[in-house]
């Protein structure tokens, strides 16, 4: 049962498409790879780690079974009985049926969160089976549209959604200047293409249209820590969608920019944005993407947050957060990034009541957002069925707050929110920080503004 | 020639080719390029390996073997049951001049690892995951498997029952590299990347840090 929205000429296999897959596959099969697609035993015991598959069980949602879709195809290349029997074995052609099966699995039912990675106990790695039959999809343009055009955008525009620098220059000063009013502080600033600062700090483009108090939040943060930052206007979008459609190309030009931009500033340190997708792909994939190590180091804005609180560097008072809050660790922080302990203590830092959903940490339940799922509008419908798993857990909790360090996340959990009747606010953690900062009294200072003292004394007359 | 030594000729063909064919595996694999990681390390790759082989391998590590602790118990005992039933093969020529003791000893693992091996035919046909994820050859490869554990089971109560064992052996043995048996190559090479991977990012097997409550 296809996506009726697949009906495009350009799902339609041709043989070169058929020959261009089968070269991606053979290309991309390293020893990593060989190992996952050959070590599983159907044993299916990974199931209920799919969140697919406790929102809505059936055997198509196992992590196993969608392995299975490549596998065939793998065992038709390379398994020693293929030809001779290939129902034995399970091994199938890479023809159109595949194809649609291949689409259906790896696009339309897995986020690649890794959570079935974790759990398999022959150490399967999904993840990387279902990126390489997105690679192979991509590779002959069977990419679902919405994932496509962002990543056409970020390559032609330089971020994924389009924002031209005039727009991005005039929000940031838009929040500087709400900044220094917020906080009666003209010194608060948001730097632009400063040089041998010590970092660079990025966004992902959704802060940048809609949700600029980010921008703020992050720029209190640093302004509180007393941080040598800067922005860049050379390249300055977090994410990397790349990553989800697996083209690698793409990918490696889109981290290639950011990384040109921090060198060309001589930063040594390029702070990702609380963009889960952004951070992985960045601190860990793009080195392996570009083929070399940056000579910079590469970090997440919660490592930061949390390292400047234990460096008392930001003067908190939890009692400015009183409500309950839970957090959902971003699986491309927690899971396949290790960054569990530092939300955490951020949180014990700056809210009242924090209690934890069950399961957490490495274990925690993709919220459904992740594999660039939100740009893949063929698949909202399972995308907010299988945010039920994360529901549920929220609920569970009776948090008022949901925090988390992801825009994907947010935006995920924030139509979960609203499909499943959560009386729940989605924050991200800076925003939180922010609001728990304690902004010492600025020194009485003499604005100089020619035109606000023109008006005054207009108004005065 | 008498009966063993033919059966046991057959034995010895069929775990030579079995042999050949993971070496010719192990060739291959070894063939594929190795995916190096330039991100700088965030924790220990040796200790997390090590977990991935030990502790990371106890049924209450993972959810997953959590929740299906049966099925994962069975898989433990059926392959215990395989090891020694290859115990018992090494021990072939000798088996009468085993101690009564080893030899139920002996008996009591092979027998229950039968059990547990023939019970995860049962499990494949009665879930119904299982059912749709199995493939023929999982049925061929569980059952040669428990077969050759309970021959034996069988052979060490009854060491007349040797020939048989050693015809199933030499079966199982060439039916290895060209069947879902050889996972016993790739376990070695996934649960090492498993380790490898997460254990560079810092996930799995590090010890706390300095952010940890």
């Amino acid at each position: 049962m296809f996506n009726e929205k697949f009906t495009d000429e350009r799902f339609n296999l041709t043989d070169e498409k058929a020959a261009l897959a089968i070269d991606v596959l053979r290309q991309r099969l390293n020893r990593q790879l060989e190992a996952s697609l050959e070590v599983c035993v159907r044993c299916g015991v990974c199931a209920d780690s799919c969140h697919y598959y406790v929102s809505n069980p059936k055997p198509e949602h196992v992590p196993a079974y969608r392995a299975e879709q490549l596998r065939k195809v793998y065992r038709t290349l390379f398994d020693p009985v293929a030809g001779a029997a290939p129902g034995w074995v399970g091994a199938a052609e890479l023809d159109q049926e595949m194809v649609e099966k291949l689409i259906m699995s790896a696009f339309g039912s897995c986020t690649m969160c890794g959570r079935c990675v974790i759990n398999c106990p022959m150490g399967v790695d999904t993840r990387h089976i279902v990126r390489t039959a997105r690679a192979m999809l991509t590779a002959i343009d069977m990419t679902p549209e919405g994932l496509k055009a962002t990543v056409n955008v970020h390559l032609e525009e330089g971020n994924n959604m389009g924002v031209t620098e005039e727009d991005y220059v005039e929000t940031v000063e838009w929040m500087e200047e709400e900044l220094q009013a917020e906080l009666g502080d003209p010194s608060c600033v948001i730097p632009f293409n400063k040089k041998n600062a010590r970092i660079v700090y990025t966004f992902n483009p959704r802060e940048i249209k809609y949700f600029p108090y980010l921008i703020q939040a992050a720029a209190k943060i640093f302004n509180a820590a007393g941080e040598d930052w800067t922005l860049s206007t050379e390249s300055w979008d977090a994410t990397n969608y790349g990553l989800f459609s697996g083209d690698d190309v793409a990918a490696r030009q889109i981290a290639s920019n950011l990384e040109k931009a921090v060198n060309h500033l001589g930063a040594e340190t390029l702070v990702m944005a609380e963009c889960g997708h952004g951070y992985r792909s960045q601190r860990w994939e793009a080195e392996n993407w570009i083929g070399h190590r940056y000579p910079f180091k590469v970090m997440s804005f919660v490592e930061l947050q949390a390292q400047y609180i234990k460096e008392g560097r930001l003067p908190l008072d939890p009692t400015r957060n009183q409500k309950r809050v839970t957090f959902h660790d971003p699986c491309n922080q927690a899971r396949n990034g290790g960054i569990v302990d530092e939300p955490r203590y951020i949180l014990r830092n700056t809210v009242m009541d924090f209690v934890e959903m069950e399961p957490h940490g490495v274990e925690n339940y993709c919220c459904g957002g992740g594999g660039g799922m939100l740009s893949m509008t063929e698949f909202a419908g399972a995308r907010k069925e299988a945010g039920k798993a994360k529901a549920d857990q929220i609920a569970a909790t009776g948090a008022e707050i949901v925090a988390t360090s992801c825009h994907n996340c947010l935006d995920q959990l924030d139509e979960v929110k609203r499909h499943y009747k959560l009386k729940v606010k989605i924050q991200n953690l800076s925003e939180l920080v922010a609001n728990a900062i304690v902004w010492p009294t600025p020194p009485e200072v003499e604005i100089e503004s020619p035109e606000t003292d023109e008006e005054a004394s207009q108004e005065s007359k | 020639m008498d009966i063993i030594a033919i059966t046991g000729i057959i034995a010895i063909v069929g775990l030579a080719l079995g042999l050949l064919g993971i070496i010719l595996k192990i060739k291959d694999i070894m063939n594929r390029p190795f995916k190096q990681d330039l991100a700088r390390e965030r924790g220990s790759v040796g200790r997390a390996v090590l977990f991935a082989f030990t502790l990371g391998m106890a049924p209450w590590e993972k959810e997953s073997t959590r929740i299906h602790w049966i099925a994962y118990l069975r898989g433990i005992f059926f392959h215990i049951g395989i090891f020694m039933a290859f115990g018992v093969l090494l021990a072939s020529p000798w088996l009468e001049a085993l101690p009564s003791w080893l030899v139920w000893i002996g008996a009591a693992v092979t027998g229950f690892g039968a059990i547990f091996g023939f019970a995860g035919i049962f499990m494949r046909l009665a879930g119904p995951n299982e059912r749709v994820l199995s493939l023929p050859d999982d049925y061929a490869s569980v059952f040669l498997t428990s077969l050759f554990i309970t021959l034996a089971f069988a052979t060490l109560l009854r060491p007349a029952l040797l020939p048989a064992f050693y015809v199933v052996t030499g079966i199982m043995g060439a039916y290895i590299p060209i069947s879902k048996i050889r996972h016993c190559v790739y376990f070695f090479y996934s649960k090492f990347f498993f380790g490898k991977g997460f254990g560079h990012r810092g996930v799995i097997g590090q010890p706390k840090g300095k952010y940890a409550e």
